[in-house]
C-alpha cells in the first residue's frame, strides 16, 4: 500500500529526515514513536505531499507519488490527514467541514454529500445535535473526531494521524483513540504518530521508533513487551508506565 | 420660490447623484480591494508586485489629484470621462487601494493550519483561497471595510472639484448666492451623518449575519 524509500528532508542545517525507509501493507496499522524533533511529523507531511522531500521516493498503491508529474491534489484526496491542532475550518459547521471536500473537491451533489457526511459522523460517534454547531462550540475531542470524519469522507486508502491526542486531556484523548482503534480494526490502513504507548501497543501491528530523522528500531508490540532491544524503546515503554516487560 | 423650497429641492437631486456614486463605488471598491489584497498574498512575484504598485500609487496620491488626472489629465490624451464617472473611478481606485491592505492583513492573520487542512483534503490553491481563506478573511476585514466606506461617503464631496452636481457642490453654490452658511452646511452635515449611520447599520447587520459563533 505505502512504501517509503530512503527519504531525506532538511531545513537549513537541520536534517529532519535522514534516510527513512519502511513500508505499510493494506489494512495494517503502524505507530511511529520518538522524541520531539525526531522527524515524525515531517515524515507524515512528506507522505501527504504537504512537504516536498529533498530526496527519496514514496509509493502509494504502487504509484510513485514523489514523481514531479504527480497530481498532488489527487494524491491528497486518497490520504486522510489528521492534525494535532484539529484544523477544522472555523467558518463552517460540523456538517460543512465534512461536506466541503465532497462538494468542492469531488464535486459530489449536495444530497449525496450529506448522506456521506451523516455516515462518517456516525462512524466517529458525533451526536446529531452537534452537526450544525461551529468548531468553537464543541469540545476538543469532538473537534478531533470531526477532523477524522472530514478525512474519512474523502474515502481515503490511507489515514495519517499526527499526534491526534496531544492537545487533549486524557478523557477526551480516550474518545479519539477509541475511534482510531475502531477504524483500524475495520481494516483502515493507518500510520499514527503518538506518544500514547499503551495505545500504540494495543493498536499497532508494528511500532517504529524514530530518532534524529531515522527509524532506529522496529518491533511488534509482542516483541517489544517481551524483550525490548533498543534504549529508545525501553525509555518510551517506561515513560508510558509499562514496566511489565522487566519482570 | 423661497430659499428652503429651492435649496431642499436641489439638494434632493444632488443626494440622488451622491447615492448613485456611492452605490457604484462602494461595491466596486470592495471587489477591487479583495482582488488586490488576494493578489498581494497569493499572486506570486508578478501579480503581487503589480498589486503592490497599484496600491502604492492610489494610497499615495491625494484623492483630489487622482480625480484631476482622471478628468483633466486624461482629456489631454483625448480620453474624455464624464465628471460622474471620473469621480466614481477615482473613489474605486482610492478605496480599493486602502481595502486591499485590510484584506491582506486579514488573510495573513488566518492560521496556517487552515491552509494545510484545505490542501490535505485535495483542494487546489484557488479552492483553498475561495472556500477557506477568503470567507474567514472577509469576516475579519469587515469592520475596517465598513470604516473605509463611511470615509468614502465623506470624501464623495470631492466630486464637486470635477463638476459633479452632488450635495456638497449644490450646497456650495447656494451658499455663494444666499450666504446662509450655517443653515446650508448644517443641513449638509446632517445628511452626511445620516448616510454614514445608514452605511454603518448595513455593515453591522452583515457582520452579525455572517458572524462565526464563539
Amino acid at each position: 500500500m505505502l512504501k517509503v524509500e530512503d527519504l531525506y528532508k532538511s531545513y537549513g542545517n537541520v536534517n529532519a529526515l535522514n534516510g527513512v525507509t519502511f513500508s505499510l501493507g493494506k489494512g495494517e496499522t503502524k505507530v511511529i514513536v520518538g522524541p520531539s524533533g525526531a522527524g515524525k511529523s515531517t515524515l507524515l507531511k512528506c507522505i501527504n505531499l504537504l512537504i516536498k522531500p529533498d530526496r527519496g521516493r514514496i509509493f502509494l498503491e504502487g504509484e510513485e507519488i514523489t514523481n514531479p508529474s504527480t497530481n498532488e491534489n489527487k494524491v491528497r484526496q486518497k490520504i486522510g490527514f489528521v492534525f494535532q491542532e484539529f484544523n477544522l475550518f472555523n467558518h463552517l459547521t460540523v456538517l460543512g467541514n465534512v461536506m466541503i471536500g465532497l462538494t468542492k473537491v469531488k464535486r459530489i451533489p449536495k444530497e449525496e454529500a450529506l448522506e456521506k457526511a451523516r455516515e462518517v459522523l456516525n462512524m466517529v460517534h458525533i451526536r446529531e445535535d452537534l452537526w450544525n454547531r461551529y468548531p468553537s462550540q464543541i469540545s476538543g475531542g469532538e473537534k478531533q473526531r470531526v477532523a477524522i470524519a472530514r478525512a474519512l469522507a474523502m474515502e481515503p486508502v490511507l489515514m495519517l494521524y499526527d499526534e491526534p491526542t496531544s492537545a487533549l486531556d486524557p478523557q477526551l484523548a480516550d474518545e479519539v483513540l477509541q475511534v482510531i482503534k475502531e477504524l483500524s480494526s475495520m481494516g483502515m490502513t493507518s500510520l499514527i504518530v503518538t506518544h500514547e504507548m499503551n495505545f500504540a501497543l494495543e493498536v499497532a501491528d508494528e511500532i517504529l521508533f524514530m530518532s534524529d530523522g531515522r527509524i532506529v528500531h522496529t518491533g511488534s508490540p509482542t516483541e517489544l513487551l517481551s524483550s525490548p532491544k533498543h534504549d529508545l524503546a525501553v525509555r518510551f515503554l517506561r515513560l508510558g508506565g509499562i514496566n511489565g516487560f522487566l519482570d | 420660490m423661497d430659499f428652503w423650497t429651492e435649496f431642499l429641492g436641489s439638494l434632493l437631486s444632488g443626494l440622488l447623484t451622491t447615492l448613485q456614486m456611492i452605490l457604484i463605488a462602494a461595491p466596486a471598491g470592495i471587489l477591487m480591494g479583495l482582488l488586490l489584497g488576494t493578489m498581494r498574498v497569493y499572486g506570486g512575484r508578478v501579480l503581487s508586485s503589480l498589486a503592490l504598485s497599484i496600491t502604492a500609487v492610489f494610497r499615495g496620491f491625494p484623492l483630489l489629484v487622482t480625480l484631476f488626472i482622471l478628468f483633466f489629465g486624461l482629456s489631454e490624451i483625448k480620453i474624455y470621462l464624464p465628471p460622474f464617472w471620473a469621480a466614481v473611478i477615482g473613489f474605486v481606485l482610492c478605496s480599493g487601494a486602502y481595502i486591499s491592505e485590510y484584506v491582506r492583513g486579514s488573510i495573513l492573520s488566518i492560521e496556517e493550519g487552515q491552509s494545510l487542512a484545505a490542501r490535505s483534503i485535495g483542494m487546489t490553491k484557488l479552492q483553498e483561497i475561495l472556500y477557506i481563506i477568503l470567507p474567514q478573511a472577509i469576516r475579519r476585514a469587515l469592520p475596517s471595510i465598513s470604516n473605509e466606506i463611511a470615509y468614502m461617503i465623506q470624501y464623495s464631496s470631492l466630486a464637486f472639484a470635477v463638476g459633479v452636481q452632488e450635495i456638497f457642490s449644490i450646497s456650495k453654490t447656494f451658499n455663494s448666492i444666499y450666504f446662509k452658511s450655517i443653515e446650508i452646511f448644517s443641513v449638509l452635515a446632517v445628511i452626511y451623518i445620516i448616510l454614514g449611520e445608514i452605511s454603518t447599520y448595513i455593515f453591522r447587520f452583515v457582520e452579525k449575519r455572517i458572524r462565526i459563533p464563539s
